[in-house]
């Protein structure tokens, strides 16, 4: 039984009337993995974690997440894979509506963890990452490095087996993106595999993490613990 | 943190006319329901109190065999294959027949009072009646026979068709209520559509999703069914007053009305739970798709 919770074979996409972003990805994830995922703008880097939190369908080639195959499996299915991944978006996306405790404690909640359990583990990861005095405060007040801490802290709040990040310090100071890389860091040696898509060379030369590098629509040089046999 | 709306429907401009929709909606129905049991009620009570098909009638003669009449008559009616059995209807009934018409104050002895026979029929054997016709005929040429089948089937199916048209009503009223609810919910579905997103990227099943729709729905419909069918029930309570004071005949029974409360009290209930299962399906509906 191989240690890949997601398979990537010939993985494409194309949106219609434009070429395709990438014609040929293949790869695996392996449990408790960390990788950088680079590549210039426009590469497909976000489309690619798209597709892993099922958000976008490929167009051709297969995925398979957690022994499931996406494009076969029930529908379902698709909100129990999704609880086993935490996605932290290049936009945020909060909810505005919502205290910024409550944000954070969401995906906790669609589980159905006890109410008090939710706030009580939103308040300690908000209190890590600065946030404890902002805990019931509404998302439109927060400045967008703020925001990014919030979205990172509902990404790993319920401690997924997979983390994609999509440019996760792209708002956020030095300091700030090496304590988030920290966090990644601390979250994987828990055993959640974490794919990071990011610009940011200071945070890739820090860290020895192996890189998976978009290049005219395909990962021409795979690390050796991602090529699937 | 505990009573969570993780959708802020409360914000929804486009759904605010709903609830006063559903009021209005639980209003009328309630209160056409309520026609339809009075329909349903009025009508078995007519069809019980039916108990004369035919009816012979003979005027009161001045002559000797004016006295043996009605006997030969009713001789002739029991004897007759398909009658079950006859009874001269008593002078006194026929007095307070004439006063009920009339009005108490006249002097039904100044009249001459016919001789009025009520028939049952035997439902299991078939009454000739032209031979019955015939042989009545036989014995006085004034007697005669009247057959009232016709006109209580006619009025009976009256009945039966206005029964048919208040449920049909009210059954329309129901759906239009729960349209509107579920129009509503598919525009609140667009509209919080990047809410829905974000819960579904964070694991939340359209169960989950539905749940909060559901709710929301519930405590929407059951507020409103509340105030319209207590609106429902004073306009009940009104026109049972108003038909009292306005002594006009209340073809039921005094009891109907206390029979009938539990209609405006369950109503609230039936129309929350209906809004809530057919909210429901729209949302699981849109999310599969």
């Amino acid at each position: 039984m191989s240690d890949f919770i997601a398979q990537l074979i010939g993985l494409g996409h194309q949106y219609k009337g434009v070429p395709e972003i990438f014609k040929d990805v293949t790869f695996g994830i392996e449990k408790g993995s960390f990788h950088f995922l680079t590549g210039p703008s426009g590469s497909g880097k976000s489309s690619l974690l798209k597709m892993l939190y099922l958000g976008l369908k490929p167009t051709w080639g297969s995925l398979q997440l957690f022994g499931e195959d996406t494009l076969k499996m029930q529908s379902r299915l698709v909100p129990l894979l999704r609880q086993k991944i935490g996605v932290i978006f290049q936009e945020f996306k909060l909810l505005e509506h919502l205290k910024v405790v409550d944000n954070v404690a969401l995906p906790l909640r669609v589980r159905g963890v006890d109410a008090k359990q939710c706030r009580k583990q939103a308040q300690e990861l908000l209190e890590w990452v600065g946030l404890g005095e902002s805990l019931d405060v509404y998302p439109p007040s927060l400045s967008g490095g703020q925001k990014q801490r919030v979205a990172i802290a509902r990404a790993v709040i319920a401690q997924p087996e997979l983390l994609l990040a999509d440019e996760p310090t792209g708002n956020v100071d030095d300091n700030m993106a090496m304590k988030l890389l920290y966090l990644f860091e601390e979250l994987n040696k828990r055993g959640t595999a974490v794919i990071i898509a990011t610009h940011n060379p200071r945070l890739i030369e820090r860290s020895a993490h192996p890189h998976l590098t978009l290049t005219e629509g395909t990962i021409l040089q795979l690390p050796k613990c991602t090529v699937l046999s | 943190m505990s009573h969570h709306h993780d959708l802020p429907l409360n914000k929804d401009i486009t759904a605010r006319f709903v609830p006063k929709i559903v009021a209005l909606m639980v209003y009328l129905g309630t209160l056409c329901f309520v026609f339809t049991l009075f329909m349903i009620h009025s009508s078995a009570l007519w069809e019980n109190q039916l108990t004369t098909p035919l009816s012979v009638e003979m005027p009161t003669l001045k002559t000797t065999e004016a006295n043996s009449l009605p006997s030969r008559v009713l001789d002739l009616l029991n004897q007759t294959p398909g009658i079950q059995h006859a009874a001269v209807v008593p002078q006194k009934e026929m007095a307070s027949l004439f006063h009920s018409l009339l009005g108490e104050d006249i002097d039904v002895d100044l009249f001459s009072l016919p001789i009025i026979i009520d028939v049952s029929l035997n439902n299991q054997e078939k009454v000739n009646f032209q031979r019955l016709e015939a042989g009545l005929k036989n014995i006085s040429p004034h007697v005669h026979v009247t057959d009232h089948r016709g006109w209580q089937i006619q009025v009976s199916n009256l009945f039966h068709t206005s029964i048919f048209i208040a449920f049909f009503i009210t059954i329309l009223i129901l759906f239009g209520a729960l349209a509107t609810a579920t129009f509503a919910t598919k525009t609140s579905l667009l509209i919080h559509g990047q809410v829905i997103e974000i819960l579904s990227l964070v694991g939340a099943t359209n169960s989950y999703i539905a749940k909060q729709f559901q709710v929301h729905a519930f405590k929407q419909a059951l507020i409103a069914s509340i105030i319209g069918s207590s609106f429902a029930f004073l306009t009940f309570f009104g026109l049972v007053i108003l038909l009292e004071k306005a002594e006009l005949p209340f073809v039921v029974h005094s009891s109907f009305f206390s029979q009938t409360l539990w209609v405006f009290g369950l109503a609230p209930v039936f129309m929350a739970f209906a809004m809530m299962l057919s909210v429901r399906i729209a949302v699981m509906k849109v999310l599969r798709s």
